[in-house]
C-alpha cells in the first residue's frame, strides 16, 4: 500500500512553487531544474493541480506559475488528493457498496478496518497545511546558511 | 493507493478461521467457500501465515489448518507486515533524502501517517475483529430464515 509517485511529486512541487513564488511567478523548468524531476512528468501534475484550483498559470514571457490561494488554507490533503484521487486502500470503499466484489458488505469482517486506515490517512493529510511546511523549510534553510558562513 | 488481495483476503481468512476454528480444524476449503475466495489462492497466503507460526496444518485427508496464536494478543499489524511486508505509505528504499525540502515531507507528512496508520493496527486485535464479525452475522442471520 504505497502513495505513487504523482503524489510524492506533486506534493514537493507545489512546496517548491510555495517557497520559489511569493513576489514573482515561476517556472515550471526552475523547479523540475531544483528538484531534478523531469519537467514533462511535472507538467502533467500541474494540469491536474491547476484544474483542482491549488495553483494557477500565467501565460507570456513573464508567465509561470503561483499558488492559488494561500497556504495556510492548502493542506497536504487538497494536493495529494488532486492527483492521487481517493486514500481508500480497497476498492470497495472508494467507490461504494455497489463495487464490493464479494457482495457481503453487511458481513465483511474486514472493511471497518480498511475505512480505519484510510481515515487515519487523511486526517494527518488534512492537518498539515503547506504554510507548515513551507515554515519547516525555511527554518531548515536558515540553518544550512548558517553553515556555510562558520 | 492499494493494499494487496493478500493481505485483504488473508485477513479475512484468518477471521473465518478464527471464528469457526472453535469447532475444530477448517479445512481450506470450507474457508474458501464460505469466504468466497479461491481455495488455491488461499494455499499461498496460508504458506506464508504457517512459515511465520500464526496457523498451523493437520496434514491428511481430514485435515486443515487451525489457528497458532492467541487471537487477543494478535494485532491486525501484525498480521499485515506478514501479508504485505513493509507497511510504510510510501517507498522508503526508492532514494536517499538529501534535501531539506523532501525532508520537511518525509517528517511532517509520510512519517505521521506511517505512526498514524501503525498505532491504530496494533490496537486492533484479530479477537475484536472476530467479535465484530460474530454481531454482524447475528445482527444479518434472520435475512437466511425468511
Amino acid at each position: 500500500m504505497k502513495i505513487s509517485t504523482k503524489g510524492r511529486y506533486a506534493l514537493e512541487a507545489v512546496l517548491d512553487l510555495a517557497c520559489h513564488s511569493k513576489e514573482e511567478l515561476e517556472s515550471l523548468k526552475n523547479i523540475a531544474m531544483r528538484l531534478d524531476k523531469s519537467k514533462n512528468y511535472l507538467e502533467q501534475l500541474f494540469v491536474i493541480l491547476r484544474k483542482s484550483q491549488l495553483i494557477e498559470s500565467v501565460r507570456g514571457a513573464q508567465g509561470g506559475y503561483r499558488l492559488a490561494r494561500t497556504p495556510e488554507t492548502i493542506t497536504a490533503g487538497d494536493i495529494i488528493r488532486s492527483v492521487e484521487g481517493s486514500m481508500a486502500p480497497v476498492g470497495c470503499l472508494e467507490a461504494g457498496i455497489d463495487a464490493c466484489e464479494c457482495g457481503n458488505y453487511k458481513i465483511c469482517p474486514t472493511r471497518d478496518v480498511w475505512g480505519g486506515i484510510e481515515s487515519r490517512i487523511n486526517e494527518v493529510l488534512d492537518s498539515v497545511t503547506l504554510k507548515d511546511l513551507m515554515d519547516c523549510y525555511e527554518s531548515y534553510s536558515g540553518k544550512n546558511e548558517l553553515e556555510y558562513y562558520i | 493507493m492499494k493494499l494487496s488481495t493478500k493481505g485483504r483476503y488473508g485477513l479475512r481468512a484468518l477471521i473465518d478461521l478464527a471464528f469457526y476454528g472453535s469447532n475444530g480444524h477448517q479445512s481450506l476449503g470450507q474457508i474458501a467457500e464460505r469466504q468466497n475466495i479461491s481455495e488455491i489462492y488461499l494455499e499461498q497466503v496460508f504458506a506464508t501465515l504457517r512459515k511465520n507460526g500464526i496457523v498451523k496444518s493437520i496434514k491428511g485427508a481430514q485435515g486443515g489448518y487451525f489457528l497458532n496464536a492467541d487471537p487477543d494478543k494478535l494485532s491486525v499489524a501484525e498480521i499485515l507486515r506478514i501479508l504485505e511486508g513493509d507497511f510504510s505509505i510510501i517507498d522508503q528504499a526508492s532514494e536517499e533524502v538529501t534535501n531539506s525540502l523532501t525532508l520537511c515531507i518525509n517528517m511532517n507528512v509520510w512519517e505521521k501517517i506511517d505512526e498514524e496508520i501503525n498505532e491504530y493496527l496494533d490496537a486492533v486485535t484479530l479477537k475484536r475483529l472476530v467479535e465484530d464479525y460474530k454481531n454482524k452475522l447475528g445482527a444479518n442471520a434472520p435475512m437466511y430464515y425468511i
